[in-house]
């Protein structure tokens, strides 16, 4: 039989390992026995150790010791103690899920408490910037601020304007199209930092068709794209580009100014 | 660990007594092996008392394959006697150990030796046994 190789610590606790497998509840003598198993040394060694444990259990014993000797009457259970009970590998995996649910959930919340009136299609709309080509919009090359009026005449979108903070950038290309839910959306391209615009009809309330408008310009994230939107007269405009919110603000921060 | 079924009989009722009298009194230690714990420490006290065994450096030899042969043909007073005639811990080391009643940890807990020494002792009493048996039983390619 080949001999294996052991480390130090595995030739000292295999020269002590227990002779029966039940009794090996350690993760090192596990495999340390492991690799001895193999060895003809070891097979003698356990050959022995239970020889020498079977002739000490033939040991006469009187029978007013024998009725006391009970494992149950000579050994505690043992105690569940806190340390025990954390690290058990089920508790472990239970407590790590649980970790992770409430973080997700946390994170969606916050996400959701951020959240402005026709974030839901600002999303969608990051995620057709992610995937837009510029061939596949009609080739205009002009200012933004002046698309307003092509809408309007080819397209009958009334106030679908740029706002003055985007509205001086040079375009590459628009186009109009419906969104999943019939909406007609602007799309421009611009060729500044290859950012997209977008405008869309801003949320209504579906019994009274009144526009949930905020004033204030707010930011929205997907898959690593960043979108600044702000409503006016029933439209949101949404400034896109692949990057941070901090890549969007000087131009929010200069029309403040 | 006595190699004497009566003074170990009298050690065991002791131990078995003191339990009785704590566990009246409501304080049986949290100690799971107390009973193995207190057990030892009386065996300790006694053989201290008692005639000690001389300090013989004994004939270690390799494990034989025939080993089992060997031990099958001894009587289990002879080996109490050997295993009591080992010096502390060594004696404890291989009682505890054969009584196959404990795990790798609780055997070091119980005789309060570090993994290396407990590895120690077992293997160079085995060693020793089998230097004894060769002796006793000699084998023909012994």
């Amino acid at each position: 039989m080949k001999k294996p190789s052991l480390s130090r610590r595995q030739r000292m606790l295999v020269l002590c390992a227990p002779f029966k497998e039940q009794r090996i509840t350690d993760r090192a003598m596990r495999a340390a026995v492991f690799r001895a198993k193999k060895s003809e040394e070891f097979t003698q060694q356990q050959g022995f150790d239970r020889a020498v444990a079977e002739l000490s259990q033939k040991t006469p014993m009187p029978p007013e010791v024998a009725e006391w000797f009970t494992k149950e009457t000579t050994v505690a259970p043992p105690q569940r103690t806190w340390k025990t009970i954390a690290t058990n590998p089920a508790i472990l995996a239970i407590g790590i899920a649980v970790v992770v649910i409430a973080t997700v959930f946390a994170f969606r919340v916050m996400e959701r408490m951020s959240d402005f009136p026709g974030a839901e299609t600002a999303r969608k709309l990051l995620t057709t910037a992610s995937s837009s080509r510029s061939i596949m919009l009609d080739p205009v090359k002009t200012e933004a601020g002046a698309l307003g009026d092509l809408f309007f005449m080819k397209h009958r979108l009334n106030h679908y304007d740029v706002p003055p903070e985007f509205a001086d950038l040079k375009t590459l290309g628009c186009r109009v199209f419906d969104d999943e839910e019939g909406h007609r959306v602007a799309q421009i391209w611009v060729i500044e930092k290859r950012m997209q615009f977008f405008l869309f009809p801003a949320e209504r309330d579906p019994k009274t068709g009144a526009v949930h408008d905020f004033s204030d310009w707010r930011y929205v994230e997907q898959e690593g794209w960043t979108g600044v939107v702000r409503e006016k007269n029933g439209v949101c405009f949404m400034a896109a580009l692949r990057g941070r919110e901090k890549e969007l603000t000087p131009y929010i921060a200069k029309a403040k100014q | 660990m006595m190699g004497d079924p009566i003074k170990a009989q009298e050690i065991f009722q002791a131990t078995m007594h003191e339990a009785a009298l704590r566990a009246a009194q409501g304080e049986l230690p949290k100690d799971r092996w107390w009973l193995f714990r207190d057990a030892r420490g009386r065996c300790l006290e006694a053989s201290e008392a008692g005639i000690q065994a001389e300090d013989v450096e004994m004939e270690e030899h390799e494990i034989a394959s025939w080993a089992p042969e060997q031990i099958a043909r001894l009587e289990p007073e002879q080996l109490a006697i050997w295993i009591a005639g080992a010096p502390e811990p060594q004696r404890s080391a291989l009682a505890f150990f054969y009584l196959d009643h404990f795990d790798h940890k609780d055997l070091l807990d119980l005789i309060e030796l570090k993994p290396a020494e407990f590895s120690k002792h077992v293997a160079n009493g085995r060693q020793q046994f089998q230097g004894w048996l060769n002796a006793t039983f000699p084998h023909e390619s012994a």
